[in-house]
């Protein structure tokens, strides 16, 4: 992967290198976190007229709404980040304002894939790794059943 | 001819000799180099490049890319200030935008809709990035943007 992209990932979020993360696909413009986290990989999800948005959901950009986007999918709330058996979890990052940042999802070995705006998608092994003043701080962890 | 057999036949107008499009020597193509740039600047200065339309836009685009990289918050992404200044040229961003948009696509949505007051993006297109673009460039081959 471009050391470029590399280069600009750890000048965005300096405490990733120490943290551990791997990058995992090209840069696009063509999905966000918000997607990717739903396992959408071709559309852009933000409550605003120019992205997809669950029709069913209200376009407010609140913790509470983004929330309910991903109960639609079957996620609850839960109360921690580690890794489950048959488990799928996700975790949405709010800024200082309470508003939704980012959203990454646990994967199978137990590490969290972020889409990164327009960036790449990257592995990284812990939360902490995102969080600073850039995506701010994980608000709420929701985990579902792993699907067969 | 070259410089030394201007110099050694007693020319006293020495001009620049090019070779090619190349100066004979190292310094003679960085003192070329110096006087060109010397010249740009003079005759072109910052003021006056920002004046002009393509600059202006190129610029800001650069800042608003490398600024918001980044993030996923499209509110984030088009309320960044140099994004607002490109839909604060009006009219003339229009054929600029889209120019952009055909060879890169990007989100430059909310920056038409609001210079232009139309959408002509298919609601089943959102969130699309290739689609929507597409549904834009048929507008601006329609309105006579793109030719």
């Amino acid at each position: 992967m471009s050391s470029k992209g590399q280069k600009l990932i750890e000048e965005i979020f300096p405490s990733l290198q120490a943290i551990g993360y791997d990058i995992t696909s090209p840069a696009t413009k063509e999905y966000n976190c918000i997607a990717w986290a739903a396992g959408d990989s071709e559309t852009w999800w933000w409550p605003n007229k120019d992205c997809f948005w669950p029709y069913e959901i209200p376009q407010e950009e609140s913790l509470d709404v983004f929330i309910k986007v991903y109960e639609a999918l079957g996620y609850s709330l839960c109360d921690n980040d580690r890794y489950e058996e048959g488990v799928e979890k996700v975790a949405i990052y709010v800024d200082s304002e309470g508003i939704p940042t980012h959203a990454a999802r646990q994967l199978n070995n137990g590490r969290w894939t972020s889409k990164l705006g327009k960036l790449e998608d990257i592995e990284h092994n812990t939360l902490e790794g995102l969080a600073g003043y850039e995506y701010g701080t994980v608000a709420v962890i929701m985990k579902r059943p792993k699907k067969n | 001819m070259t410089y030394v057999e201007t110099v050694s036949k007693g020319s006293k107008k020495w001009v620049p000799i090019q070779n090619g499009g190349v100066a004979v020597g190292k310094e003679s193509s960085f003192i070329h180099g110096e006087y060109k740039r010397s010249a740009e600047h003079y005759l072109l200065p910052i003021s006056r490049q920002w004046a002009n339309p393509l600059t202006r836009f190129l610029t800001l685009k650069a800042e608003w890319e490398a600024e918001t990289a980044h993030l996923s918050s499209m509110t984030k992404i088009v309320m960044h200030h140099a994004y607002q200044q490109i839909i604060g040229m009006g009219q003339i961003a229009i054929p600029l935008i889209l120019l952009e948009m055909g060879k890169k696509p990007d989100h430059w949505f909310w920056a038409l809709r609001s210079i232009t007051g139309e959408d002509p993006v298919l609601p089943e297109h959102r969130g699309r990035l290739k689609q929507m673009t597409e549904d834009w460039l048929k507008w601006g081959r329609k309105n006579g943007y793109i030719t």
